[in-house]
């Protein structure tokens, strides 16, 4: 701020101090809007935090009253107030792993496809299908299996696995009748069908991120497509891939919809893959609203937390996997 | 650089050229590309002849790589571009959609102008092409890496570390890395696609020592935008301008005395 | 020269032909599915769809009806958790873009957002219903809006910190020059240039919700009549299609399988808004 000897001087001065209640103002709703800022950053912690905290509070009781126990008992008795977790978990990761089985090989084929075989015409339309096919909401998934997938599986699918595995000893228990339609198989091949367009469109990215010329030198030394793919593509996107491959599971883990529906909520383990079972987020869709009295819903919290510890333990390793990738890209 | 002297050639403009006591590995006849309906390359006529070096000069955009990329039909990874006319390597054209893509490229080999190497160990980068068209006894495929890797000069320098990862060498050993793994395979032809642009001056200039060696048992092209590189390396140049062979000759007479006027303004640095 | 053994490569060919076709055989089992699920999506679902859909309550069992509550209910909890989550997201999204950009605070943050986009929504039931309806004592439009405001949180994150660090740094500086002071820059220059991928990031985490189900069994829970009142349980579109598909009733699955075509109607639509706007944002 300059006195100003000048004629329009006075002006001068009444503009500057003018423009000190301005800056002042704005100096103001800059520090209000960077604290907003800054607490809404924080917020996504404490929404975070929140859930754990949630989570072992209500979990609290049941953790109490069964201890370590908990995981390994698969006794499900609501009127005894005695509950294991076992089952729920096995279930969980079971449906997950028949998911994976199917859903990774297709996945990647189909990302194969449309990256390296597909026409170009067809590109688009199959790229826009499969981002449909990830948009329908799980509960579609899990009336469409109820409905119209188990009833067809018990009539087909079902017998005949039974009839060719039964003279086979360990796969006839694994594949062991009778066929309900329903239970941990239905479940895992819905999930498969939800996980699927999930993989290929992650896959699809990171083999696209693959420098041409890379695959020229491939090509250029003679090699067929599909020895493009594993011996330079995959190699190269290998990371990228498994990070996809975890983030799937992820999502696999933690599916309540399209499980719920078809696998049946039986709490119990048994050795044949066709028979019902449950999962945890099965079982705490099933059963939380019902609930009654402070151990049943408690075991159904902990239930809960241990599906997110599962699920963040994977999802983390996922990610940290995938920022491995974007650092080597980017850098 | 070795000396022609006892034939001398005429430099040409479009035309290909029959030398006495040289056998034409690759001739290109009236060779049309397209990139859609944008025409790329217009009526090439040019030979390569076996056991020289052929060298692709001209400003960004004249279509020497475009050319390069043809003989061994690296185009057709990609759908909106194509070729008419014929190439024939040996007698036959391998423009013909009958051709079989990867015994073309086990016969013409490329080098890239980024060195490429295969996410792999420095020893399976160049095993690897053999195992593609061989099948060899432990003993005899060590022999032959080895033996890959002195003709691209990297021997020494990697011997003891053959496990390491291809991507651990300097740029420069990596060009001769690349430059091994397409030796290995046993290619008559090998296409240089600006080997050095990304390279120093050093690894540059032991490229080129390479090229010349490699000269004996090949038929080299080399695409370059170094005037200079393509003076020192090669025994024929071709000048190309807008999608056109202008001229066509001993590099000596090119570099000298061109017929063109547009080579001639290229060559003292007129334009480009 | 090269010695070309004939049948490694004969062999070579085959392999190549064989994961060829495994890969062509693999896009078609995939899109079948597609093709299987919406075709029986559409076929019963359309079978149920008529204007009484839309004005007539939730039945009793083995009565015919509509699930006007139900979309209601969708509505207004979908809406109220776009309120709540979006300018919670965006300005998470803005400190991580700008004023944090090379924060620590900033790289932990978007760890544990990607987590929180992944994570199993029955956890966040989980979680409102221990932080809101075990607190307040019943369930409430109020605790199945805040659960459907945390899924949208992460995906708003996301969308809104991607797509103002696209922003190039040039319109920063050119808006700093004229003496915008930070806060205002963001605001009337950065915000507007990313516009249109935050919209598509709310539209894209609006059809996320849509069809959630899970975080709202037990804080929304359902309601068989027709209720405008945020502080009871209330009826969503989602949630009422899980009891009507699971119950014996011919009525009242017919009207899950009406509903679920509504649903994915919404989400396709919404799916199809984001692609159109960021298609637009390409040409312009």
């Amino acid at each position: 701020m300059t006195d100003a000897a000048l004629p329009g001087g006075a002006i001068l001065i009444a503009a500057q101090a003018d423009r000190g209640k301005v800056l002042h103002r704005l100096r103001l709703h800059d520090a209000v809007f960077r604290r907003l800022t800054f607490f809404a950053a924080v917020g996504v912690l404490i929404i975070l935090g929140g859930i754990i905290v949630s989570l072992i509070h209500g979990s609290l009781p049941a953790i109490r009253a069964y201890g370590f126990g908990f995981l390994l008992s698969q006794i499900w008795d609501p009127v005894g107030d005695k509950f294991g977790a076992l089952a729920p978990i096995y279930g969980t990761l079971v449906t997950s792993f028949i998911a994976m089985l199917i859903a990774v090989p297709v996945g990647l084929l189909i990302a194969l496809f449309l990256t390296e075989l597909c026409p170009m015409w067809l590109r688009r339309p199959i790229g826009i299908a499969i981002e449909l096919l990830a948009g329908i909401p799980s509960i579609i998934y899990g009336i469409w299996g109820l409905f119209v997938f188990a009833p067809v599986l018990q009539q087909t699918l079902q017998p005949f696995l039974i009839d060719i595995f039964g003279p086979i000893p360990i796969l006839n228990d694994i594949f062991a009748g009778p066929p309900f339609g329903i239970g941990m198989m239905t479940a895992g091949l819905i999930l498969a069908v939800m996980v699927l367009p999930f993989i290929t469109s992650i896959s699809r990215d990171v083999f696209e991120a693959v420098p041409p010329v890379l695959k020229e030198a491939a090509y250029g030394v003679g090699c067929t497509t599909w020895e493009v793919v594993r011996y330079v593509v995959l190699p190269y996107a290998r990371v990228g891939v498994i990070g996809g491959v975890m983030l799937g599971l992820g999502r696999a883990l933690g599916e309540t919809m399209a499980v719920t529906f078809v696998i049946g909520n039986a709490h119990h383990i048994s050795t044949s893959v066709l028979a019902p079972g449950t999962t945890i987020s099965a079982a705490i869709a099933n059963e939380f609203t019902e609930a009654v009295g402070k151990l049943y819903t408690s075991a159904l919290i902990e239930l809960g937390l241990i599906l997110f510890v599962i699920t963040f333990i994977v999802l983390a390793i996922a990610r940290l996997m995938l920022m491995r990738i974007n650092a080597r890209v980017g850098g | 650089m070795s000396s022609m002297a006892a034939i001398t050639v005429p430099s040409v403009a479009k035309a290909p050229i029959d030398v006495e006591g040289l056998t034409e590995k690759i001739s290109v006849r009236n060779l049309d590309f397209f990139y859609g309906d944008h025409r790329a390359l217009k009526d090439i006529n040019v030979s390569l002849h076996q056991g020289r070096v052929t060298a692709f000069i001209g400003p960004s955009g004249c279509g020497k790589s475009t050319l390069l990329r043809v003989l061994n039909r690296m185009y057709d990874l990609y759908p909106n571009q194509r070729a008419t006319g014929d190439v024939n390597l040996d007698g036959e054209n391998i423009l013909s959609p009958h051709q079989d893509l990867n015994l073309l490229r086990a016969k013409v080999g490329m080098v890239f102008q980024k060195p490429t190497p295969f996410p792999m160990t420095i020893y399976e980068n160049i095993a690897f092409g053999i195992r593609l068209y061989e099948k060899l006894p432990k003993s005899e495929l060590e022999g032959r890496v080895q033996h890959a890797l002195q003709r691209a000069a990297l021997w020494e320098e990697v011997k003891d570390k053959l496990g390491a990862n291809g991507l651990s060498l300097s740029g420069g050993q990596q060009q001769r890395l690349c430059i091994a793994r397409t030796v290995a395979v046993r290619p008559e032809v090998i296409l240089f696609d600006e080997p050095c642009s990304a390279l120093d001056p050093i690894s540059t200039a032991k490229i080129e020592e390479l090229i010349d060696e490699l000269k004996e048992d090949y038929t080299i092209a080399i695409v370059t935008h170094n005037m200079q590189q393509a003076a020192r390396v090669s025994d024929f140049t071709a000048f190309m301008y807008l999608g056109e062979l202008v001229e066509f000759g001993e590099t000596t007479k090119i570099f000298t005395t061109p017929n063109d006027r547009r080579t001639q303004d290229y060559i003292t640095g007129r334009f480009g | 020269m090269a010695n070309v053994n004939s049948t490694l490569y004969r062999f070579r060919r085959h392999r190549n032909q064989v994961a060829v076709g495994f890969a062509v055989a693999a896009t078609v089992f995939g899109l079948s599915w597609l093709v299987l699920i919406l075709g029986e999506l559409l076929w019963k679902g359309f079978a149920g769809l008529s204007l009484s859909v839309f004005t007539e309550i939730t039945p009793p069992p083995a009565a015919e009806g509509g699930l006007r509550n139900a979309i209601i209910g969708s509505l207004a909890m979908t809406v109220i958790a776009v309120v709540i989550g979006t300018p919670l997201g965006i300005l998470a999204g803005t400190y991580m873009a700008e004023y944090g950009r090379y924060a620590k605070l900033s790289m932990v943050v978007r760890f544990i957002n990607d987590i929180l986009l992944s994570a199993p929504s029955i956890v966040v039931g989980l979680f409102v219903y221990e932080v809101m309806v075990a607190q307040m004592g019943h369930f409430s439009g109020w605790a199945g809006a805040v659960a459907l405001a945390v899924l949208v949180v992460p995906v708003v994150v996301r969308t809104t910190e991607d797509m103002l660090t696209l922003v190039p740094d040039t319109l920063r500086e050119a808006a700093a020059s004229v003496g915008l002071p930070r806060s205002l820059m963001i605001q009337k220059v950065a915000y507007r240039a990313a516009r249109a991928g935050m919209i598509t990031g709310v539209l894209l985490a609006v059809a996320r919700i849509s069809g959630e189900t899970a975080p709202l069994l037990f804080t929304a829970l359902n309601n068989q009549f027709g209720n405008l009142d945020m502080n009871a349980p209330m009826a969503s579109l989602p949630v009422v299609i899980f009891l009507f598909a699971l119950s014996p009733y011919k009525e009242w699955q017919q009207l899950a399988w009406t509903g679920a075509l509504l649903i994915t109607i919404a989400v396709l639509a919404l799916s199809i808004g984001a692609r159109l706007l960021t298609a637009q944002r390409k040409t312009s």
